[in-house]
């Protein structure tokens, strides 16, 4: 009776994936907990799978095994080596053998869409750009105007500059919203601009 | 300006170019009357100069404390100093005494976990779960 | 090429008082023996002169203490330690061994190369020769070093690899860790083993006291724009304006000091023990340090720099392609985007939005180019040694990327 009740207490299937392995099933009654120094070290022991032999006997080979984390920078991109170079030839060999994928077409773009470069805009455009953003700078802002004339806010600042007294007027709207701020959001703008800052140290 | 540079300094290595010495001053105190410094007024006139000449980057200091034990004191390069009471004790023991100051780096004594510490950044890098042999779900 | 022996032109190093000093040293102490107890330094010295006492003094103890209070006095009249008090000074034949110097370094040059110019005004017997030409040895090899060894780096992080490597920081943190001690006050009568130098009235201000000696031509303009080309005709090796007080009278920190004394150790191995020496001392001291020279880049755009620098190249313009992430929705998402440049992935980083990673990404590609290190790297200076192999010229690179 004292067996059964034993037994009873201490379940005969506990988690199967823990066992070490059916075939090493000893007397169950005398299973041990995880904390086994032998159990632990089994667990690593995998079972030999068919790309681990050496399928080109007597010849040399190099495993390949890259390591799980990101590159490091003293690795030089082989479009960057020089064209004297003798890990350039070497490269080029092993991506001739097929090491190297090519489905880099295939990788999402992380922008949406590619902008297409137009080069539409002539000298005549840029004067009148110009001449909008000083005649009615409150209207014509850098996005109206690229709205207009197809371009990006960007080209747009590039030709020309607001007037003093429209950003006089913006400055002082900034400051009006920024004295609004609390200090939480305050602080976190701040901090927001110190780690952009960082991601140019690689911080 | 594309680029700037980031300022700092480089950390010294101990060993792997030169290597210094880190007990810079070893003090031997004795008495001139009391017992316990029998062993040491004979390892200062018999061992003391042999160890000297071993050791010329240690700075040797004997001078006499009146009414006390004899110690050795050792002045390290990071400004710790560490001492050793060596009364009643034979030259070849004070010996070992002053072979353990001179060999001590001067930090304080800690439990060395990791067989290798080293500054150099590892030759696989640093584990990331984005790369390396990835399996889709 | 002829060479040149050094050991003669290393005799002029030692001023006449040295000399005379080293010549009776070999005369009284049998070559070899170390001053190494400061038990009783004047001793020896005393016993030397004991012939020539006085016969008024029946005590000879008295004689002795007599002379050595008088001796005393004398070295007070010193602005620094004479030279032979060198031979007595236990610090100083320590640190001698402690530093491995060549035996052919007296141990009176190391005595000099520890008095500053703010101690001792004289030239003969400061370090502030000696510190100048360590200081272009040092420079000089780290530059080539640097060169050579990464062609491509742009100036601005030359100049603070340079800082890293022989600025006046790290000097200092040298003299530091060779165990050097300094004195509270220079003297005739100190150890000669312990760094002397006057120091800085507390309170004042070393932006005023050092912005003295700069070459550059409306210095006080502070809103002015400097340019990096600038930096290369009117300041320092390190990209810094010139710095140091106008005369040596005025004192000076304890770090410009330290760095003295390192670049005038180094100066001093080079005049007593030629070039090798002073190379091998280099390369044990200063180049095994350690630094991260991928640590020293600060990047504002570098997405654009890439964009420019692949123009100049003729390589593709750089893409940017998500290679995988994870979480986008959520409130950690973790994105890993490469560069690509055709087929070629020119780098690659994580970031937690896409902006961060194509920025991360796009400047590891540019560090990547930046970093390039050719293979078998040999500096000008090994051309020096006995025995060399023809020069092959280095790899020279087009220059930064300009925006």
């Amino acid at each position: 009776m004292a067996t059964s009740i034993a037994a009873s207490k201490r379940p005969f299937v506990t988690l199967p994936f823990l066992l070490p392995s059916w075939s090493d099933s000893l007397a169950l009654g005398s299973r041990r907990y995880q904390s086994s120094y032998r159990r632990t070290k089994q667990r690593l022991r995998v079972k030999p799978d068919a790309t681990f032999g050496s399928s080109y006997q007597g010849r040399d080979q190099i495993i390949y095994n890259p390591p799980s984390s990101a590159p490091s920078v003293y690795h030089t991109p082989s479009k960057f080596l020089p064209s004297n170079d003798a890990r350039r030839s070497m490269r080029i060999e092993d991506s001739a053998t097929g090491n190297v994928t090519d489905k880099v077409e295939e990788l999402p773009n992380v922008y949406r869409s590619d902008p297409e470069r137009k080069y539409h805009l002539t000298p005549a455009d840029v004067e009148e750009i110009r001449k909008l953003r000083l005649s009615d700078p409150m209207t014509w802002s850098r996005h109206k105007l690229a709205k207009r004339f197809e371009c990006s806010p960007l080209f747009i600042a590039m030709v020309c500059e607001a007037s003093p007294e429209k950003k006089q007027i913006q400055r002082q709207v900034l400051e009006a919203v920024q004295s609004q701020w609390g200090p939480k959001r305050r602080m976190a703008r701040e901090d927001r601009k110190l780690r952009r800052e960082a991601w140019g140290r690689d911080e | 300006m594309p680029v700037k540079g980031i300022k700092t300094v480089t950390a010294a290595r101990n060993g792997v170019g030169a290597f210094i010495l880190q007990c810079k001053r070893l003090d031997f105190h004795y008495c001139n009357y009391g017992g316990s410094s029998r062993g040491m007024l004979a390892f200062l006139t018999q061992t003391l100069p042999n160890f000297a000449r071993e050791n010329p980057q240690i700075e040797i200091r004997v001078s006499p404390r009146h009414s006390k034990h004899p110690i050795i004191k050792g002045h390290y390069i990071n400004g710790r100093e560490k001492s050793i009471c060596v009364r009643n004790l034979e030259p070849t023991d004070i010996l070992a005494k002053a072979m353990i100051l001179k060999d001590a780096s001067g930090e304080k004594l800690k439990v060395q976990k990791k067989p290798v510490t080293s500054l150099n950044e590892s030759v696989r890098g640093i584990w990331s779960p984005y790369h390396g042999d990835l399996r889709g779900v | 090429m002829k060479r040149v022996q050094l050991q003669r032109w290393s005799s002029t190093v030692l001023s006449p008082r040295a000399q005379t000093a080293s010549r009776l040293h070999q005369h009284v102490f049998p070559a070899g023996s170390r001053c190494q107890s400061t038990a009783s330094p004047l001793q020896a010295e005393s016993s030397a002169q004991e012939g020539l006492g006085d016969s008024g003094f029946e005590d000879v103890e008295l004689m002795k203490h007599v002379r050595s209070a008088h001796r005393r006095k004398d070295m007070l009249k010193y602005p620094s330690p004479p030279v032979d008090a060198a031979l007595n000074s236990a610090k100083l034949a320590a640190l001698h061994a402690r530093l491995y110097l060549p035996s052919r370094l007296p141990p009176q040059t190391l005595a000099r190369a520890l008095v500053d110019a703010s101690a001792d005004s004289n030239p003969d017997f400061n370090n502030e020769s000696l510190a100048t030409l360590g200081h272009d040895l040092l420079t000089y090899y780290t530059t080539e070093h640097l060169l050579c060894t990464y062609p491509r780096l742009p100036l601005t992080v030359i100049f603070a690899a340079m800082y890293a490597y022989a600025g006046p920081k790290t000097l200092a943190a040298m003299a530091r860790e060779w165990g050097v001690e300094h004195a509270s006050l220079p003297g005739g009568e100190v150890d000669p083993g312990l760094l002397q130098f006057r120091r800085v009235a507390p309170g004042s201000d070393l932006n005023v006291l050092y912005n003295k000696r700069t070459p550059r031509p409306y210095a006080a303009q502070k809103a002015w724009r400097m340019t990096v080309t600038s930096k290369i005709f009117y300041d320092d090796e390190f990209g810094d304006a010139i710095k140091g007080p106008e005369n040596s009278g005025e004192g000076v920190t304890a770090e410009l000091a330290s760095a003295t004394f390192v670049r005038a150790v180094m100066g001093a191995i080079y005049l007593h023990a030629g070039r090798p020496a002073a190379k091998r001392f280099f390369e044990q001291h200063f180049l095994s340090r350690h630094l991260n020279i991928s640590q020293l880049f600060n990047f504002s755009q570098p997405a654009r720099d890439l964009a420019r620098l692949c123009a100049r190249e003729n390589f593709e313009p750089p893409v940017a392609r998500i290679i995988s992430e994870t979480g986008r929705k959520s409130r950690h998402p973790v994105f890993v985007v490469g560069i690509f440049s055709g087929q070629d992935k020119l780098g690659e980083g994580a970031g937690a939005s896409l902006i961060e990673a194509r920025e991360r990404a796009a400047l590891a590609a540019l560090k990547g180019w930046y970093l390039y290190s050719p293979l078998n790297v040999r500096v000008p200076s090994s051309m020096e040694e006995e025995g060399a192999a023809p020069w092959k010229p280095v790899y020279v690179d087009l220059g930064e990327v300009i925006v």
